[in-house]
Order: C-alpha cells, then sequence, then structure tokens
C-alpha cells in the first residue's frame, strides 16, 4: 500500500499511509480512537474508494490512478486477494449460521468439507451450524465472520478489532486460529488496542495524523498508550 | 450473478420463516379495519343523509298579500324539510352567496301575489352560485322540476279560457276549470313522474358498499407495511458493506427487498382469500350478502385485465412501503410514518369520506396521490372501469411505482 490518501467529506482522515507485508506475515496497526485504522482496512477492503495512492496485492494493482489521472479499484482483485472481518458481525440473525455461511460459499460442497476438516472446523463453527445466529454468544459470531471473510480462501485477511469485547479463551481461540493461517504464508493485517493480538504480529504499525510510523515490536506497549 | 441469486434466495428464505409471525399481526390489523368499518356502516344506516339548504330571499314590495303568501310557502312541511328560508336584502344576498352561506337566493319581484293574480305573472329570479354544490344541484332539480309543473298548469288554463271564447261556451268554463283542477291534483300525487331521474351518488360509479371495500382494501394493503418490519428492516451496515465486496450492489439489495414485500403483500392476500373461503363454508348466508353488496361489472374488462390491475396495485403497495421504510429506517419510525401517511392520504384521496364532501383544495390534492388511484384501482375490480379509466389507473399506478423505485433506491444509495 503506498501513499493512501483519503477524506469523509473535507475531513482528511489518511494522508500518505504506506505499508508493505510478506507472505506469512501479520502485520499490526494500532493507534488512538478514531485515527483512521478502521478506514485503513475499508481501503483496503475495497469499500471505500481512496483519493489518492495505489494498494497492490502480491504485485496485482487494487487501487491506482495509473495513466488515466482517476483512481480506480479492480473490485475481482479485491475480492478475491482479500477477506475482511469488520468490527460489526456481517451476520443475519434470523438465519441459521449454516445458511449465513452458504450466502458466501458458492459450492455447498466445498462449504460442506470446511466445516468438516477445513479452517471452518478450525474454527469450531460446525458444532453449532444449525443455531440461529441471533442466538450466539458474541465470540461465536466473532468466529463465524471470520468464516465469512474466509470464503473463498483469500490469500490476506483483514481483521479490523477482531478481539474487542470477546473473552479470553475466545481471543486465545482466534489467535490460535491466526497462528495457523499464517503458517499456511496467509498475510494478516490487523487493526487492534489488544497487546496480546500483538504477539502474532511481525510488524507494528502506529496511526498518526493519518500516516503509518512503523515501529519497534519492543515499544507496542508505548504505541497502545498512544505514547506515539 | 450467482452471488446476486443467492442473495435474493437467502432474503426469500428469511420472509418464508418470518412469514406467519408477519401473518398473525396482519390478520390483528384486518380485524381492527373491520369493527371499525362495522361500527362506521351501523352509525350510517341510524343516521341517513339529510341535506338542508338555506336560501335567502329577497322581497323587494313586501305587502301583507305576499307576506302570508311567503309564510304560507315556508311553512310547508315538504319545503322546511329541504330547505330554510332566510330573508335578506338584496346586497346581503348577493355577499352571502359568494361567501356559499346560502345555496341559492331567490328574488321576488313586486307586487308578485297581484301579478299572478291579474295573470301577468311577473317572473321570479333565482340565482345559484357559479359552483354548485350538492345542495344547491338538488334545488336547481326541484326549482326546475316545480316551475316545469307550474308551466303546464298555466298553459291548461290560458288553452281552456281561449278554448271557451272560441266555442262560445264561456258557461263550461268553469266546469272545464274544475276538471283540470281534478287532473293536476291527482297528477300532483305522483309528482315524481315529472322529475328526471338521475342518480346523484358521491361515490361515483360505485356503490356505497363498493367504495367502502375498495378503500378498505386498500387502507388494510397499506397498512398491512405495518407487519413486515422484521422482513424490511434493514441488515446490518456490515453486512451490506461484505455484499457491496462480492459485488452486489444496493440496486439489487434495494430490488431483493421489494420483492419480499411484494411476496409477502401476496401471501397475505392470498391468506385472506383463504379466510374468506372458510368464512363462505362456515357462513354461507353472509358471505352471499357480502358477495351481493360488492357484486359488480363494467363493459371493458376481463378477469385477465383485473387480474393484472390487482398486481399492479400489490407491486405500487410493495413500493410504497419499501420506500417508508428507506425514510424512516427504526421499528417505531417506520410504523408512525406508514400509519400516519397512509391514513392522511386515503382520507385526503376520499377513501374515508367521499371526496365530494371534502373542500375543493382537497379534492384536487387528494385525486392526484397514489390511494387515489389505488382506490379507484381497485374499485373498478368491483364496479367495473369506465372507458380509458383502467388504462388511466395502470398509467397512475406504473408512474408511482417508479418514483417510489428510484426514491428507494437513491435513500438506500445514501446509507
Amino acid at each position: 500500500m503506498n501513499n493512501i490518501t483519503s477524506s469523509y467529506g473535507r475531513k482528511q482522515i489518511l494522508s500518505g499511509a504506506s505499508f508493505t507485508a510478506g507472505r506469512g506475515e501479520c502485520v499490526g496497526i494500532v493507534g488512538a480512537n478514531g485515527c483512521g485504522k478502521s478506514t485503513l482496512l475499508s481501503v483496503l477492503a475495497g469499500t471505500l474508494k481512496p483519493k489518492k495512492g495505489e494498494v497492490l496485492y502480491y504485485g496485482q494493482m487494487a487501487w491506482g490512478d495509473g495513466s488515466t489521472g482517476r483512481m480506480h479499484g479492480d473490485r475481482e482483485v479485491i475480492r478475491r486477494m482479500t477477506g475482511y472481518v469488520p468490527q460489526e458481525n456481517p451476520l443475519i440473525p434470523e438465519l441459521t449460521v449454516y445458511d449465513n455461511l452458504r450466502l458466501w460459499y458458492p459450492d455447498k460442497k466445498v462449504l460442506a468439507q470446511e466445516l468438516e476438516q477445513g479452517f471452518l472446523s478450525l474454527l469450531g463453527i460446525g458444532a453449532y451450524k444449525d443455531k440461529q445466529a441471533g442466538r450466539l454468544s458474541g465470540g461465536m459470531k466473532k468466529r463465524v465472520s471470520i468464516g465469512i471473510a474466509m470464503a473463498g480462501m483469500p490469500p490476506i485477511l483483514l481483521l479490523d478489532e477482531p478481539g474487542a469485547a470477546l473473552d479470553l479463551v475466545c481471543k486465545e481461540d482466534i489467535r490460535r486460529y491466526l497462528q495457523t493461517y499464517l503458517e499456511r504464508k496467509g498475510t494478516v493485517v490487523i487493526t487492534t488496542h489488544e497487546e496480546s493480538e500483538l504477539d502474532l504480529c511481525h510488524k507494528i504499525y502506529v496511526m498518526k495524523d493519518g500516516q503509518l510510523l512503523q515501529t519497534d515490536n519492543r515499544l507496542r506497549g508505548a504505541a497502545l498508550v498512544g505514547m506515539f | 450473478m450467482r452471488q446476486r441469486m443467492r442473495y435474493l434466495y437467502m432474503k426469500i428464505t428469511k420472509t418464508i420463516s418470518l412469514f406467519p409471525r408477519m401473518l398473525l399481526q396482519a390478520a390483528l390489523l384486518m380485524l381492527f379495519i373491520g369493527m371499525v368499518a362495522f361500527c362506521a356502516a351501523g352509525s350510517m344506516e341510524q343516521e341517513p343523509l339529510t341535506v338542508r339548504a338555506d336560501i335567502g330571499v329577497v322581497v323587494r314590495d313586501e305587502d301583507t298579500i305576499t307576506r302570508m303568501a311567503f309564510q304560507y310557502v315556508e311553512n310547508l312541511e315538504s319545503a322546511s324539510q329541504v330547505c330554510r328560508f332566510v330573508r335578506m336584502s338584496e346586497d346581503e344576498g348577493f355577499q352571502a352567496l359568494e361567501k356559499g352561506e346560502i345555496a341559492a337566493l331567490i328574488v321576488l319581484p313586486e307586487q308578485i301575489v297581484q301579478g299572478i293574480m291579474d295573470g301577468r305573472n311577473p317572473s321570479v329570479d333565482i340565482f345559484f352560485p357559479e359552483n354548485a354544490g350538492l345542495e344547491a344541484m338538488l334545488l336547481r332539480e326541484l326549482t326546475e322540476s316545480g316551475s316545469g309543473l307550474l308551466r303546464v298548469a298555466q298553459a291548461q288554463i290560458y288553452g281552456a279560457y281561449d278554448t271557451a271564447v272560441e266555442y262560445g261556451i264561456m258557461e263550461q268554463l268553469s266546469v272545464m276549470e274544475a276538471d283540470i283542477d281534478t287532473y293536476n291534483l291527482a297528477f300532483a300525487l305522483d309528482r315524481l313522474a315529472l322529475y328526471d331521474t338521475e342518480p346523484v351518488s358521491a361515490t361515483g360509479r360505485m356503490s356505497v358498499p363498493q367504495y367502502y371495500a375498495a378503500s378498505g382494501m386498500v387502507l388494510f394493503l397499506l397498512l398491512s407495511g405495518m407487519a413486515l418490519y422484521p422482513v424490511m428492516r434493514q441488515e446490518p451496515a456490515a453486512f451490506r458493506r461484505q455484499l457491496m465486496r462480492q459485488g452486489t450492489g444496493s440496486a439489487w439489495q434495494g430490488f431483493c427487498q421489494w420483492i419480499c414485500c411484494f411476496l409477502c403483500t401476496v401471501l397475505v392476500i392470498c391468506g385472506i382469500w383463504i379466510a374468506g373461503v372458510i368464512a363462505g363454508a362456515a357462513a354461507p348466508d353472509l358471505m352471499e350478502k357480502i358477495t351481493v353488496m360488492t357484486a359488480g361489472g363494467g363493459a371493458y374488462e376481463s378477469a385477465a385485465m383485473k387480474t393484472g390491475i390487482f398486481l399492479l396495485v400489490l407491486v405500487t403497495v410493495s413500493a410504497y412501503t419499501c420506500l417508508l421504510y428507506s425514510i424512516a429506517g427504526s421499528r417505531t419510525g417506520s410504523i408512525l410514518l406508514i400509519f400516519l401517511l397512509s391514513v392522511v392520504m386515503v382520507y385526503l384521496s376520499g377513501g374515508l369520506v367521499p371526496s365530494v364532501f371534502l373542500p375543493q383544495a382537497v379534492q384536487a390534492v387528494g385525486e392526484k396521490l397514489p390511494t387515489a388511484y389505488l382506490i379507484r384501482a381497485v374499485g373498478g375490480l368491483y364496479a367495473g372501469y369506465s372507458a380509458g379509466s383502467a388504462g388511466q389507473c395502470a398509467a397512475g399506478l406504473c408512474a408511482y411505482t417508479a418514483v417510489f423505485g428510484i426514491a428507494a433506491h437513491l435513500l438506500g444509495k445514501r446509507d
């Protein structure tokens, strides 16, 4: 991601934010509330169009102004390359977990396989697939949200504060799941306020004044409390 | 495309799973509207509509005979039932006529009684307001019929006189006049024979039961949108963003929302139909009565056309419901908005009180509202459509559906 600029109306949120992440690498983004972490992930996930800059996924252009000078997004690249776990859970409460997953998994067989022995089984979703999504606990909902983001097995996973309002057991389960994903050479970009989630990260960036500043892993505590 | 179809399938699955609860709410609403309609029909039967108009009277030359004659007419039971005579000056009379305070102004010429007695027959001027209302229309009919009766009687008397003079039988004149009186009196007892029979109905082509069946159906369809909140409420923003990421835009989301609303409305109608069939089997006499009351038909429509128009009504109602949910957002806001807007629009369109009883400005606005087209379209199913009216209804409903759909889409994009 190179020199990304984005704004809501007149308010500039991102002003030249840049970072890189390789395969099997986890990048953590920390910063005060409202500093633009979620905006950054929205740009990466393709739900918000940046004003300037470019985003490349393994060399493929996702956002860029190219030769025309007008910002253009390749939604197919974004959709294929990224899975996005937003802060709120993208679930329909009246439907079962299975029906919710079915919407995002084009192939029934693939979904069944994932539930039995794939990533979804690692998340432990199979056990409650017939439950109504609205009746799940916060932790279970978050697992299903990650399961939805993993539809199509994207090589890049974007997580917006996944541990917020979850208990310790659930956080640990998610952490273990992300560890497995990284071992399989996936790339993770995570925004967080939780120190335990930063344990996974190979690089930590602090977002300040719309820009990303890389920090030493040893200084992550200071970054979390906003000393930068 | 597969993602879009899966989303539509998911929406329909959700709608069907929620439908029994919504049907129960719709049934309660139907019960409520039915009770209100039953009470209204009962009160209408107890208190038939009466028209009593104020008539201004200007007497230019008030002598004793004129005053006595006027009092005689004023106290006639038949006259006092339909009108009240108010004495006034000529200026006052015209001012009152302009303000709409009186339904007509009668100006009696000087020495009117004397003139009648000596055969000069001075004319009486009767003025009506420019845009005569229901009372003025009735009075005009009454006056024209009465003056016609008098003209015939006078022609008979003059004819008898001229005949007696011509043939030199003046001694027979009194006998002839007595015969004419007998004949006219006998004829006057059946004076209705002289009137033009022209039914005037506030509900137009429809009978009163048909009219209220149509407006009640429209009101029910509009209000049943209140029960659709579980289906119509917006999905979580995070979910919608995920859909956008997958290429399912706000237009398709809105379309699916509308399809589900339409499906619910159709299912509600099917539910009512099944309830009607069951009620018909349980109480055949009552159902036959209702069928007879609301039966009708026109020359211009076929069963296919009626079905088409009814489906168009459901399409428009669904689009209207979708728009209101897009505007309001919250549950309470949506229910309040649907209730208030629907009741007000049905009232302005003459669905609660026939529009001829509403002020002209309200009538002008009301007849352009979507509810006016809906009432006319549903009413046509009972009473039949006049030439061209089915096309007008269909065009109006299509136009409103497009407006509602575009507005809902723009609001969805804004979110």
